[in-house]
């Protein structure tokens, strides 16, 4: 379906092209890589939620597996760390929209019987079942690219002829197959997963041309939120990546991103509030210098 | 037949142009840039550069690297090759000679990753009978799974393994790299098997001494340089 960008139905929400969503990370980890374990203990994680919803999220994304590779977390463990959470965010929040950060099709379908509106699976489709699951259940799904590569593990030398092509290439397929599978298309996604399957220079090509993800008319989302590529193109570690999270924020808003995946939410917001301004999408706040 | 040979690690980084501002291993690349300059120096009338790829097979001599794989957006920055890019061990090989100030004839063979042992000894003892004055740079990586932050995580056999190698360089003692288990090569991603065989071959019957030029892992990778030199058979 490429053109234009139409609504974007999660939950029990429409959201139009303009409106720019922020969706909060929240970790039932002990080992993710920022600051980790900070939301291990369920009264701290709720806790977050109850800030960042209050800060102005609009989605709480809710995962119990780091991306990086280390300690086995089979799907057992994983419903486990997430599912009781999900059901219990659902309780306070009838509302929100609750994302299962999953690629796992079993955790996907307890996820969202527990509650879950989208599944963001940011390994690129690699268990093909999560679309039925997600067509079963009417929720969302985010349809990534992770360079073929395996869940959990770390690029090794890899290498594109041309790595937005194959982003596209690559979500589009997967968004076919999610329509095929049955999932609404209004509730389709696409992520081009910076870092997944790809060397800084090609988290910052993807980064630069994301209008080609936009211009296919499906939602795109970015979680760049304090990644390696910008610690590598910062040369700056952990705790101080944060105004280079919201400088790749801002471009890619600027190109038509619509759902930012982000740990620290006021910032993230008061970034897309200003670019939707400039774009003209929205108008600010107050308007009066000048004006008296 | 070889005259000198040399052994490199091929990661990409090890092109000045794919890290950025920052040189990032500058001791590894000045190692390698030495082990080429030695194989120059043996006056060699073609180098040969073998290293892992998908195929097994020889390429223009003229052929380079296409950086761009590695490093889009910076095409402006990059030299762009008209010939189609090389394997990125052959491209990285290429990109060393060229830097060492290389332009003699070259022979670019590149080896299956699946390659028997025996095969690519054969493809060696070939390498070796192709000139009377061959020079051999073989690109090859030790286990990409040497810490918590390696490309393939940690794996406790990682160690002994590379140490295994780096032995049998050492004491030039090249054939105890054609018993190398396959399989544990490829569950440790040392993806320099294939070479490192072709290298016993070509060496094979010869007496060999080595210079270790680098031993490292900076980045969870195995890298090994040394320069092997290969005096004459006496009559």
């Amino acid at each position: 379906m490429p053109g234009e960008q139409s609504d974007l139905r999660l939950g029990r929400h429409s959201f139009a092209p303009g409106q720019l969503l922020v969706m909060a990370i929240v970790n039932r980890t002990p080992d993710s890589f920022f600051q980790p374990g900070d939301t291990w203990d369920e009264p701290v994680a709720m806790e977050r939620v109850h800030q960042v919803i209050a800060e102005g999220a609009d989605i709480v994304d809710i995962g119990g597996v780091p991306a990086a590779p280390g300690q086995e977390v089979d799907a057992n463990e994983e419903i486990r760390r997430t599912v009781g959470f999900i059901a219990a965010v659902r309780g306070a929040y009838p509302d929100v929209v609750i994302s299962a950060d999953t690629w796992r099709h079993e955790v996907a379908r307890e996820a969202c019987a527990a509650g879950a509106d989208l599944i963001n699976d940011s390994w690129g489709g690699w268990d093909g079942q999560v679309a039925e699951v997600a067509a079963e259940f009417g929720a969302a799904l985010v349809c990534s690219h992770a360079g073929g590569q395996r869940p959990r593990t770390r690029p090794f030398r890899v290498s594109y002829q041309d790595v937005m092509a194959d982003v596209l290439d690559h979500t589009q397929k997967l968004a076919a197959r999610a329509l095929a599978a049955g999932v609404d298309p209004a509730r389709i996604v696409i992520d081009a997963a910076h870092d997944f399957g790809k060397n800084t220079w090609h988290s910052l090509e993807v980064t630069r041309r994301l209008t080609e993800m936009s211009a296919t008319g499906w939602p795109v989302l970015i979680s760049v939120s304090n990644k390696d590529f910008i610690g590598e193109t910062l040369n700056l570690p952990l705790p101080d990546r944060l105004a280079g999270t919201l400088a790749a924020t801002a471009v890619c808003a600027w190109q038509g991103a619509r759902i930012f995946r982000a740990h620290q939410v006021i910032q993230t917001r008061q970034v897309l509030d200003m670019v939707a301004a400039i774009r003209g999408d929205t108008p600010p706040a107050r308007a009066v210098r000048g004006l008296a | 037949m070889i005259v000198a040979a040399a052994l490199c690690p091929a990661p990409p980084l090890l092109v000045r142009e794919l890290t950025g501002t920052d040189p990032v291993a500058a001791d590894l690349r000045i190692a390698c840039l030495d082990a080429a300059a030695e194989l120059m120096a043996a006056d060699p009338e073609m180098i040969a550069v073998a290293g892992a790829a998908e195929q097994t097979r020889t390429w223009d001599g003229a052929s380079s690297l296409d950086l761009t794989l590695f490093a889009p957006g910076a095409r402006a920055r990059l030299r762009a090759g008209r010939s189609p890019g090389l394997p990125p061990a052959l491209g990285v090989g290429a990109w060393l000679l060229g830097q060492a100030g290389y332009t003699g004839d070259r022979m670019l063979q590149s080896v299956a990753g699946n390659e028997p042992a025996g095969r690519c000894a054969g493809i060696g003892t070939s390498l070796a009978g192709s000139r009377a004055r061959v020079s051999l740079l073989v690109m090859a990586d030790g286990t990409a799974r040497r810490g918590l932050k390696a490309p393939g995580y940690l794996d406790e056999r990682s160690a002994g393994f590379d140490a295994d190698v780096e032995r049998a360089v050492r004491s030039g003692r090249l054939d105890a790299l054609l018993s190398i288990d396959q399989d544990l090569a490829r569950d440790l991603m040392a993806t320099g098997r294939p070479a490192w065989q072709v290298l016993a071959g070509a060496v094979a019957g010869r007496r060999v001494t080595s210079e270790i030029r680098y031993v490292g892992d900076p980045f969870g990778v195995a890298y090994l340089v040394a320069s092997l030199r290969v005096p004459p058979d006496q009559p």
